[in-house]
């Protein structure tokens, strides 16, 4: 962000921003329970809420479309707080869970578990998952540490890293097709259909705890922007810190993963959008990011049953398109700037 | 009069056009022992190289030698084919592109000629266009949009933006191909095979126009072979020696678009031949492309052979489609490459 334009003092933007981006969530996820192969009426949905009497559809309420929206926001803004934080510890503006292979080892990760073994039950899947993610960022970390490379290499380095382990993910698929094998296709594409309360419930304590800590964090992070010496001569414990935020990174994005499959470039796009709204202080833009990857990704999933009902659309597939389609115009625009 | 005999390296010169030579034995070798592994597996175990005899039996062919003759040869034919194109596809985007990690699935070719295809099968006033012009267009599309994001416009190529804008515009491609799928059930079930490239299915029609079009594109490949030497030396060294770069680029670039169309129309997506295959030939025999043409040639149809052997040899359930292969042996090796060159220079 340019100089010029930063005012003197915060102002009152950031505070304006989040408090708009976190109205329009809620009013996402309500509209996302009329989305589906069954239209419903205001009133239905609002008395199956509020548990009154009158006409009700408590199931397609309460059981698929709540947790499914709930569940979207959490993974949407685990994975776009996973992103900021990448973004920001690598100082590198293309990085993200999947540009850096994360997704891939994560998704690896879970298959081999799915597939080899079967009687883990599937509450537990984000453990694997998180094992995955953090080997993937530490292959690519280790890669980073060789020699002195630069942090646009790293980008390339984690995208071989994530290409090799998505040939793992095709051969795994191909060796175990059978009659349920439609399902992990669905979810590798990155979808929300059929997930529920208990898949919500064995995330959600994980992904808020790692969300709490990375904001806690966000302070020093403000700090660490300034370039590693500054901030060591701040008091900043820099490799402590900067391994502790990348750990929280990494289980974010693996566990959110876990439940919703590879949801495309939400990591990559939530930070950008969110430094263009609020700037780049890392204490009101990672919430910021977290609240925009949330809308983004509850927005894609209700589009995504809206477009043609019955049929789904994968949250994923629309995800990339917008997302890929944003990155293009971020590499067009830094061109400009220089 | 010694002198003359010597190279500069102090080795008699006949040793090393032996040994260019040799390497082209062996290569020669292993792909022909590939393409025997390939023709002596498959679902029969009856078939084997004496049903080679029944090529030109016509009606009068057993079951047996119907088999080598419909299924076998085309399939193992098609393999080769489809090494051929996509290698020298790779060769002339590494070239005019001077970027060593171009390849058409890089460079989102591959998935703009997938998106081509997708459409050809939806959109019914699409549906009189040939395969392979629509998967052309639209892979040639997908390169001019990523040249376009390299900064071509503004008159160079970043080489990282390069491959990043390729990645962004595969990914948009290879997402509306999945919307595709999703909308249409009806093509549903062809495409996901399709999309991990599946030759299994291949005739002798899929075959014959993978080889109709490797042989002119070669042989027009071999006509520019020179400007892409000439390429290598940069843009200003070869406007200087009375070449405009831009037209090579955008003719190596139609070509390597066609080729990549076809392979894609036949077979989908397969990717890393096209990375891959240039770098081994690189790696055995320099920089000339006169000489990289073909010996990026033999490598291509190689490696796929080989894939589909390996894809038939492998013991499971069912058989591996030959482009996860493919990526199983390439995606490593991308990832040794560009660690190997991290430690050194930038890409």
């Amino acid at each position: 962000m340019s100089d010029a334009r930063r005012p003197e003092f915060p102002g009152l933007r950031g505070p304006v921003t989040l408090a708009l981006l976190g109205a329009l969530l809620p009013v996402l996820m309500f509209a996302g329970l009329f989305a589906g192969a069954i239209p419903l009426e205001i009133e239905t949905v609002v008395n199956s809420l509020l548990g009154r009497d009158g006409p009700r559809q408590d199931f397609i309420v309460l059981q698929s479309r709540l947790p499914r929206a709930l569940l979207a926001a959490l993974a949407g803004g685990a994975l776009a707080l996973s992103g900021a934080l990448i973004q920001a510890l690598m100082r590198n503006p293309l990085a993200s869970p999947k540009i850096v292979g994360i997704n891939s080892g994560a998704a690896f990760a879970v298959l081999v578990t799915a597939f080899y073994i079967p009687a883990l039950p599937h509450s537990l899947l984000p453990v694997p998952a998180a094992l995955g993610g953090l080997m993937a960022g530490a292959l690519v970390w280790w890669c980073a540490q060789r020699g002195d490379i630069d942090p646009r290499q790293l980008t390339l380095v984690g995208l071989a890293v994530g290409l090799t382990l998505d040939a793992g993910v095709d051969a795994l698929l191909v060796a175990n097709t059978g009659p349920e094998s439609s399902a992990p296709l669905i979810w590798l594409t990155g979808s929300l259909w059929g997930r529920g309360w208990t898949h919500l419930a064995s995330v959600a304590p994980v992904l808020l705890t790692l969300a709490a800590a990375a904001l806690i964090l966000a302070f020093r992070l403000d700090l660490q922007a300034l370039g590693p010496r500054r901030a060591a001569g701040l008091g900043v414990r820099i490799g402590l810190e900067r391994t502790l935020a990348l750990l929280a990174a990494v289980i974010l994005a693996s566990v959110a993963v876990s439940v919703v499959g590879v949801l495309g470039f939400v990591g990559l796009m939530a930070p950008h959008v969110a430094t263009r709204l609020v700037g780049g202080r890392h204490r009101i833009m990672l919430p910021t990011a977290a609240l925009f990857g949330a809308v983004l990704t509850v927005g894609a999933d209700t589009l995504g049953r809206a477009i043609r009902p019955p049929l789904e659309i994968s949250a994923g597939i629309l995800t990339a398109l917008m997302g890929a389609a944003f990155f293009i115009w971020l590499l067009i625009a830094e061109d400009r700037r220089i | 009069m010694t002198d003359l005999t010597f190279s500069r390296t102090g080795r008699p010169s006949r040793i090393r056009l032996s040994r260019g030579g040799m390497r082209g034995a062996v290569l020669t070798c292993v792909l022909a022992a590939g393409a025997l592994a390939s023709l002596l597996t498959g679902g029969r175990d009856d078939v084997g190289l004496a049903q080679l005899a029944g090529l030109f039996a016509g009606e009068a062919a057993s079951p047996a030698e119907q088999t080598m003759r419909d299924i076998r040869l085309p399939r193992t034919l098609a393999a080769a084919g489809l090494g051929i194109n996509l290698g020298v596809a790779g060769l002339l985007l590494q070239a005019v592109t001077r970027n060593p990690l171009a390849s058409p699935a890089i460079l989102g070719i591959n998935q703009g000629a997938a998106l081509g295809i997708v459409l050809g099968l939806t959109v019914p006033a699409l549906a009189v266009v040939p395969g392979w012009l629509l998967a052309s267009v639209f892979g040639l599309a997908a390169a001019c949009l990523t040249f376009a994001i390299a900064g071509l416009v503004s008159g160079r190529i970043d080489s990282m933006r390069l491959i990043l804008g390729g990645v962004a515009v595969g990914a948009i491609g290879f997402s509306a191909v999945r919307l595709g799928y999703t909308l249409e059930d009806d093509i549903a079930r062809e495409v996901v095979r399709w999309t991990v490239g599946d030759i299994a299915d291949l005739r002798i029609d899929a075959a014959l126009r993978l080889l109709a079009f490797a042989v002119p594109g070669l042989g027009l490949a071999y006509l520019m072979a020179h400007r892409l030497n000439l390429m290598a030396m940069g843009h200003a060294a070869s406007h200087g020696l009375g070449f405009d770069p831009r037209a090579t680029l955008v003719q190596g670039t139609v070509l390597a678009a066609l080729l990549t169309g076809v392979s894609i129309s036949v077979a989908g997506p397969i990717a890393f031949v096209g990375l891959v295959a240039p770098h081994i030939a690189r790696w055995l025999c320099g920089a000339d492309h006169r000489r990289l043409l073909p010996v990026v040639v033999l490598i291509g149809a190689t490696l796929t052979i080989w894939a589909d052997a390996l894809s038939k040899l492998l013991p499971q359930a069912e058989e591996a489609p030959v482009g996860i292969v493919v990526a199983m042996l390439g995606a490593p090796w991308l990832l040794v490459s560009v660690l190997r060159r991290s430690g050194t220079a930038h890409v």
